[in-house]
């Protein structure tokens, strides 16, 4: 009554090896990263190093939980990253003395949203190229928003509120307690919710996600309305806990996110990928980093370890594929 | 017009004992083909006869398993497309692929334009071009961007491109499929003068009419093997349909007596204009609808109208005798609409994930609570739905891609049977699938019309189409020119109103 | 929605779409001349025209990447690099040498790029991601991130003095890279070629035409501009920064764009990469000589890009009434349909 799969026994062990090692890579190189740094430096796996690590991944790490949405919706990339974390960290310090902390906080993550709001409906449904249009809506959301606090660096008036943030709760520090709830919550959505499965579904056929009845529009625009809302909320932490910002404080943002989803192994291809990859991904590049800084390599020369990383796991990832035959 | 004698002249083209299994299907066995100078031969049979093998056996995509081909007498071997190009034969597929962005003469002239020191010597690319429309026949202006050209136009800069590398022999592969029958005319005469020029022309089409028109000889193929090669004059439609369809109905297909109940999808008058008009059809709960008709007869849009995925200009569908507004695939989920979709790999599956996500897509909603996947409840239905449908292996956590053909196409079934439809719309529900697999599905659609679904189907291949169907539609050029009882139905009826021999009942 | 679309249908407004980049550049060049006293003497638009050559340059190597349907985002980071060894090099390789070693660093970093690319198959956003980050950091790494000088800060005034009371060399290598890549693209059959391979690689594929070997090409070119810009702008600076550029990818690819040239591949040319070029030439001076801040500039320019793409959108969403005027008028059209 059924009838056998065709796929040769031999393609088939081929590719469990290769989705084997497609899936054990990350960890293995986390792993291999942490071995290697303990023997470079005795201060690498102290507490106080590994904290400063996981404080270091948070601000970037929030932004890192919206990127993976648009990389799996198949949205390639959102390039208004900086120009989010700008408006967010410039409103919230800017306005302070006119809203006081919190409203002025919120009102810097609800522009970005705003913003967010554009990107998705022109990407979603007015379908233009997406990097293009995060370039330009970029380019004009921080010019506004430089406008708006008459685009000098804007000091922030609220140590309390700043302590809060770099302070700790129940032994950890909030920064990171707040990226750990966005990432938690950002797993759940993608893993766990009806959301979650039109992400997939849209990314990895469009076709068949229409004919399924799934709003494709809604989707793809969503997900980059939730990266802009994103990064206009880890801007906003940025400016806090610095109590400071320029309108360039989120230049290269856009390209670390990036940076880590693709080492994380989730794919530009779109419908394939998960949080925790993605998470993981960027684990990855900010142990690297660090263990880079604590053996005396500015930060400035990293990318010639990091460039390198972000070809060879692509390069490492389109041959396995290639490979495994999935088209 | 003078029509040279193809049998006094040697054979340009001459192919022998072909032989070709692909894994699992023998496609051709021992088939001839020879064809001279001057000559347009077409070849006839149904959809998966053996046509388009031969045809890529000829155009080097193909090796044959056993078999030659001999070339004015002396045997070659194409080892590629590209071989095969330089001896002379080209090739005008089904699809357009030309480049929209360039002219009509850059189009012609791809690959091999005149140039000087690589500087493209534009007065003589365009005159060349305007040469070749010229000696075909057709007013197409050279300099225009082909992406402004109507369908028809750029099938006639496909040809033009191809006659222009001068080759002599010319597979024309259903070149009118996609055009009117205003169109198709314009098409003939590119034919007739290129025939006058000595190519030796392969025509391949399911429209017969035209093939008596337009050929000297035609060879008819039929599950793989050639059932007869003879001159066109003489031949009547009805005596090509018998050499086509000449076989017996095998019990293949077992179909079971089912009650037939009220009617549940009525459609009215459902038109788009270009690609169908004035569908009205009825499908009752049990009962089992065959929507026949030759590719291209506007089958499949009017089952994409119908689910919602492209527009209609006017008419209507009801379900259960209310109508229902489907401007989109959800709401024609909510209606109680399913459609198996034609093409598997773009409207069906999303390959690089899960039996269970495939399944659970359209579904979502039931096994979810205030946009929360309920995990279990949607592996219970997952796992359900696949083992019904003898998903094999049933291992709803592995990726699509990883399952063959056949089981892919259970995927499909399974995910849009989750959604409990009052009415299945199935197009091309066997295709490119193997044979136990096609007998599952079978027992599938069966099965479900025994419970009450009202199931359309539509299907290329005939006897499927009798063996399953109570009643068959048959749709010719976007109109429906029969309707036709169980009883009625046979091959040749068919055949008949599918290639429009009839008027329209 | 369905009455805004029918606007779209009348020739007029598609005429209008159909001329957008055009118009744009109109639209910008006489306000700069309304707001800019003596931009139309010779002196102040040569100074402008200098200012922009560096992004023009760039700009020309990005329209063939983007003709393509690819992206170069390392623009920026080969620009610094070509520079450093334009400046660092001239104590070994005398000037001209280390300028021309400068240029070859460029052509070399295209080479990388196309080996991602096509070699590899790496997208080339990421690809190019990659070697933007490698190169930015080997540009760091280099100089211990400080700038670096030349010995001979008059040898490279050359480069941005206007020669002999016209344009400066800058302008000329980029007015003369515009001209032939116009010439290119336009009349001869690699040109063409790069047409085909961008808008639909599998036609050209089928057509016998080594579409790899095209894209490949395309990164070495852009490569190869981006190092010349490189050079130029550290020799008129007489400087070697490892943060040169670090913006000027988007800007150009922004000029690219609203000159035209569809990211998707297929259509665009080197005129209308021209026009982009100068609409951002003319925003720039206009609002530097009002004294507007910066970010004013920034919010023209993206809105400019905006409504760029979203008329491309429009007009490519509606073919029956694509861009040309005649196929405006249907009688005529329909003549031309094939002989029966």
């Amino acid at each position: 009554m059924t009838s056998t799969s065709t796929v040769p026994p031999r393609a088939t062990d081929e590719k469990r090896a290769n989705k084997l090692l497609g899936g054990v890579a990350l960890p293995v190189g986390i792993l291999g990263l942490l071995i290697v740094g303990s023997l470079l430096s005795e201060q690498f796996l102290t507490t106080r190093n590994l904290t400063n690590v996981v404080i270091n991944m948070s601000i970037v790490g929030i932004i890192v939980v919206g990127m993976t949405f648009v990389f799996i919706v198949r949205g390639l990339a959102d390039l208004s990253v900086p120009a989010m974390v700008g408006i967010g960290a410039l409103l919230a310090l800017g306005l302070q003395p006119a809203l006081g902390s919190v409203l002025a906080a919120l009102v810097g993550v609800l522009a970005a949203s705003l913003a967010g709001l554009i990107n998705g409906l022109l990407i979603g449904y007015a379908r233009l190229n997406p990097v293009i249009t995060t370039l330009a809506t970029g380019t004009i959301v921080l010019g506004v928003a430089q406008a708006a606090v008459g685009g000098v660096i804007v000091y922030g008036n609220d140590p309390e509120l700043q302590a809060f943030l770099t302070g700790r709760l129940i032994g950890v520090p909030v920064i990171v307690l707040i990226f750990l709830a966005v990432a938690l919550g950002g797993h759940l959505l993608l893993s766990r919710t009806t959301f979650g499965r039109w992400v997939y579904a849209t990314g990895s056929n469009p076709e068949a996600a229409r004919a399924s009845a799934i709003p494709l529009q809604f989707t793809k625009g969503a997900a980059f309305w939730m990266t802009a809302t994103l990064s206009g909320f880890s801007g906003v932490l940025l400016g806090l806990t610095l109590q400071t910002a320029r309108p360039g404080v989120g230049a290269g943002y856009e390209f670390d996110a990036i940076t880590a989803v693709v080492v994380g192994g989730v794919s530009l291809l779109g419908g394939f990928g998960s949080m925790p990859r993605a998470l993981g991904g960027l684990l990855l590049v900010t142990l690297l980093s660090n263990i880079m800084v604590l053996n005396g390599i500015p930060t400035e020369s990293q990318g010639l370890v990091m460039g390198s990383l972000i070809a060879a796991a692509v390069a490492l990832d389109v041959y396995l594929r290639r490979r495994g035959g999935a088209s | 017009m003078i029509t040279p004698s193809p049998t006094d002249t040697p054979p340009v083209l001459d192919m022998t004992g072909i032989t070709k299994s692909f894994p699992g299907v023998k496609a051709l066995t021992d088939v001839d083909l020879s064809v001279s100078a001057g000559e347009v031969h077409a070849i006839v049979g149904e959809n998966g006869a053996g046509k388009s093998t031969l045809m890529k056996i000829l155009a080097g995509v193909h090796g044959p398993d056993r078999g030659t081909i001999a070339l004015d007498g002396e045997q070659v071997h194409f080892s590629s497309p590209l071989e095969a190009k330089a001896h002379g034969i080209g090739m005008v597929y089904q699809e357009i692929n030309l480049v929209p962005d360039l002219s009509v003469a850059e189009n012609i002239g791809l690959g091999d334009m005149p140039n000087s020191a690589g500087l493209v010597k534009r007065k003589a690319l365009s005159q060349r071009a305007q040469e070749v429309l010229d000696q075909l026949g057709t007013r197409i202006d050279p300099q225009q961007l082909v992406g402004r050209l109507s369908v028809s136009q750029q099938q006639l800069v496909e040809i033009a491109k191809i006659y222009a590398r001068q080759p002599r022999i010319m597979v024309l592969d259903e070149p009118t499929s996609s055009l009117s029958q205003h169109e198709a005319k314009a098409l003939f005469s590119v034919v007739e003068r290129m025939r006058a020029k000595g190519i030796a022309i392969i025509y391949i089409s399911h429209r017969l009419r035209e093939v008596l028109d337009i050929s000297d000889r035609v060879t008819v193929l039929r599950d793989g093997r050639m059932i007869d090669c003879r001159p066109t004059a003489g031949l009547t439609p009805k005596e090509m349909i018998t050499l086509m369809v000449g076989r017996d109905l095998d019990d293949v297909f077992p179909k079971r007596e089912v009650e037939i109940g009220q009617p549940v999808l009525e459609v009215r008058e459902l038109t788009r204009v270009g690609l169908f008009e004035d569908i009205s059809l009825t499908v009752r709960a049990g009962e089992i609808v065959g929507l026949a008709g030759l590719v291209g007869a506007g089958r499949t849009e009017v089952a994409r109208a119908i689910f919602g995925l492209d527009r209609f200009d006017s008419g209507s569908v009801l379900i259960d005798g209310a109508e229902v507004t489907v401007r989109s695939p959800k709401a024609a989920v909510r209606a109680g609409i399913a459609l198996v979709p034609e093409d598997r790999k773009r409207d069906g599956v999303a390959l690089s994930l899960t039996v269970k996500d495939n399944i659970a897509l359209p579904v979502l909603d039931q096994v979810a609570a205030f946009g929360w996947v309920l995990r279990s409840q949607e592996r219970r239905l997952a796992q359900k739905k696949a083992e019904d449908l003898y998903v094999s292996p049933p291992v709803i956590e592995r990726t699509v891609a990883t399952f063959s053909g056949g089981n892919q196409q259970k995927v499909v079934l399974a995910k849009w049977l989750a959604t409990n439809p009052k009415v299945l719309i199935l197009d091309e529900p066997t295709r490119g699938v193997d044979v136990g697999a096609k007998s599952d599905i079978h027992t599938i659609i069966g099965e479900l019309a025994a419970e009450g679904v009202a199931v359309l189907m539509i299907s290329s291949e005939l006897p499927e189409v009798l063996a399953v169907s109570d009643r068959v539609y048959v749709l010719h050029e976007g109109r429906l020119t029969a309707e036709l009882s169980r009883a009625d139905a046979n091959e040749e009826s068919v055949m008949t109103a599918a290639t429009g021999e009839v008027a329209a009942p | 929605m369905k009455s805004l679309r029918k606007v779209f249908e009348v020739p007029a407004v598609l005429t209008l779409i159909h001329y957008r980049v055009v118009l744009i550049l109109v639209a910008t060049v006489l306000l700069s001349v309304s707001f800019v006293p003596g931009l139309t003497e010779f002196r102040t638009l040569s100074l402008s025209l200098d200012r922009a050559a560096t992004l023009g340059l760039v700009a020309v190597g990005l329209t063939v990447v983007l003709l393509l349907g690819k992206l170069d985002l390392s623009v920026g980071s080969i620009l610094a690099l070509s520079g450093i060894a334009a400046i660092a090099l001239q104590p070994q390789l005398g000037q001209f040498g280390a300028a021309a070693a400068g240029v070859l660093v460029g052509l070399l970093a295209g080479i990388l790029n196309g080996f991602l690319v096509v070699v590899l198959q790496i997208n080339s956003l990421v690809a190019t991601l990659a070697s933007m980050i490698f190169l930015r950091a080997l540009c760091h790494f280099l100089t211990d991130s400080n700038p670096i000088s030349g010995n001979d800060p008059l040898f490279g005034l050359a480069v941005s003095r206007a020669l002999g009371g016209s344009f400066s060399l800058r302008t000329f290598i980029f007015l003369l890279a515009i001209i032939l890549l116009f010439l290119w693209l336009t009349y001869t059959v690699s040109g063409r070629h790069t047409y085909a391979v961008g808008s639909n690689e599998d036609a050209a594929t089928a057509s016998g035409i080594r579409s790899g070997a095209y894209v490949f090409g395309a990164f070495v070119f852009s490569g190869l501009m981006s190092g010349i810009a490189g050079v130029m702008q550290s020799l008129a600076t007489n400087t070697g920064s490892p943060v040169f550029g670090s913006t000027i990818a988007l800007t150009a690819i922004a000029a690219v764009v609203i000159g035209g040239t569809r990211l998707e591949g297929g259509r665009g040319s080197a005129l209308g990469t021209l026009g982009g070029v100068l609409v951002l030439a003319a925003i720039t001076t206009t609002l530097e000589y009002e004294s507007v801040a910066s970010y004013y500039q920034n919010i023209v320019t993206g809105t400019i890009l905006l409504i760029l793409i979203l008329l491309d959108r429009i007009a490519s969403d509606s073919p029956r009434s694509a861009l040309s005027l005649s196929s405006l008028l249907p009688t005529r059209a329909q003549k031309r349909s094939p002989a029966p």
